[in-house]
């Protein structure tokens, strides 16, 4: 067997990206393996190379869109030095990620696929534990559950804030798309900062949870 | 009495085929085999596929819902026992209503790709939250429950987090307990209504 081209180290990562941007814009269902093909200039048997079936290359483009999201969110939360400072950027890059329609697509598909269900599981747990590392530093710092209620656990915690931010986004889908984000932002950090006894303004315009 | 019968089975047999396969891969011929009538009588009572496929939603929502949605409002014997009775309902035990359960999740989360199910959507999406809101309201009325600063958000929030957790539990999300989330919804909204937590779990956690 002929060692590789060179070329395939590129062709993996640009399919994938092509195949992010397409099913974003038009659904799994919608999309053809010719498609994505198309969009990143390939022949169609070079992407069945690479992926055995749409399924596969949903999540594979998820995976690397996953990749992304926790680059960026590193990248911000390396910035912030306080539990409580994390947790507000978190929740601002968590309710800015763009491509909820790409992962709102998993969860329909993880209704019928086993595959897309453990990969959806996987992804969820990644997320969720991100989420409780901060939560856990929260309340270890005195920061976070400090009231006299009682004591957070922070894997529970964790769950509700992954929760209402899907939540919420199911609302904005459905809803005025422009009221999106930033209501987002300050609906969470609200019910955040009730969860965890803390106070989350919103940084911009910084108006403190009633 | 025949032709009700025959227009229900057709309905609740796309219900099942959207439940089980997804929305786009329902095909007329199909619920028609399955409801054991003829693709003409199909078309007799649902002229396109999307009609078809809208007004099984809609059958779904609203035999489903009323008869859980009364419930919550007319029988319980407060308020607070009708939250906790609405809370219960949102967040079904594995098995019960899941049909229904995936069939609307599903219009949900297609919805917000393809304009042509949002007016769908965000109707019965709005009648769900129509109807928790009077639950809120009617414990507020009664003096139950603290008037929160905005009812209206109250309620979004709380369908927010009650959405989260269900969709996890409709995916049978292993490390979801369907008590503890039922907990961590009482958690949630109790404090903001004055009461206890405890107040709306109808079973012990």
């Amino acid at each position: 067997m002929s060692p590789r081209p060179s070329i395939d180290h590129i062709r993996r990562p640009q399919i994938l990206a092509a195949a992010a941007e397409v099913i974003a814009e038009r659904g799994v269902a919608a999309t053809r393996i010719a498609d994505v093909a198309e969009r990143c200039g390939v022949s169609p048997p070079a992407v069945l190379y690479w992926f055995d079936s749409k399924e596969k290359l949903l999540a594979e483009a998820l995976t690397a869109d996953d990749d992304r999201f926790y680059e960026e969110l590193g990248e911000r939360l390396a910035g912030e030095v306080t539990p409580r400072e994390r947790m507000i950027a978190l929740i601002e890059v968590a309710a800015a990620d763009a491509d909820f329609a790409l992962w709102m697509e998993l969860w329909t598909w993880a209704l019928r696929d086993a595959d897309l269900r453990a990969a959806r599981e996987r992804f969820d747990s990644r997320w969720r534990a991100t989420i409780e590392a901060v939560v856990a530093d929260g309340i270890a710092a005195g920061e976070f559950g400090a009231g006299v209620g009682a004591e957070v656990d922070s894997a529970q915690a964790a769950l509700a804030i992954a929760a209402l931010l899907d939540g919420l986004t199911v609302q904005a889908a459905l809803g005025d798309p422009e009221v999106s984000v930033a209501r987002i932002t300050e609906t969470v950090l609200v019910s955040v900062g009730r969860l965890l006894e803390a106070d989350l303004p919103a940084r911009a315009g910084g108006r403190a949870s009633p | 009495m025949a032709d009700r019968d025959a227009r229900e089975r057709i309905l609740e047999a796309a219900c099942d085929l959207i439940a089980a396969e997804g929305i786009d891969d329902v095909r007329i011929a199909r619920v028609a085999m399955r409801a054991r009538a003829s693709t003409a009588l199909v078309h007799h009572y649902f002229s396109t596929r999307e009609e078809l496929l809208e007004q099984a939603i809609l059958h779904s929502f609203e035999t489903v819902g009323e008869e859980r949605f009364a419930e919550t409002g007319g029988e319980a014997p407060n308020a607070t026992a009708a939250l906790a009775e609405a809370i219960e309902e949102c967040l079904p035990r594995p098995g019960h209503l899941e049909r229904d359960w995936v069939l609307w999740v599903e219009l949900w989360l297609r919805a917000a790709r393809e304009p042509d199910f949002r007016p769908l959507a965000a109707t019965l999406y709005g009648r769900y939250h129509e109807w928790l809101e009077e639950v809120l309201k009617r414990g507020i009325e009664s003096g139950e429950f603290e008037a929160p600063a905005d009812v209206a958000a109250l309620t979004d929030r709380t369908m927010a987090l009650l959405d989260g957790l269900g969709v996890r539990a409709l995916l049978h999300d292993p490390t979801m307990d369907i008590d503890a989330a039922r907990a961590q919804v009482a958690d949630f909204i109790a404090p903001q209504l004055g009461i206890d937590p405890s107040a709306l779990l109808t079973q012990p956690a």
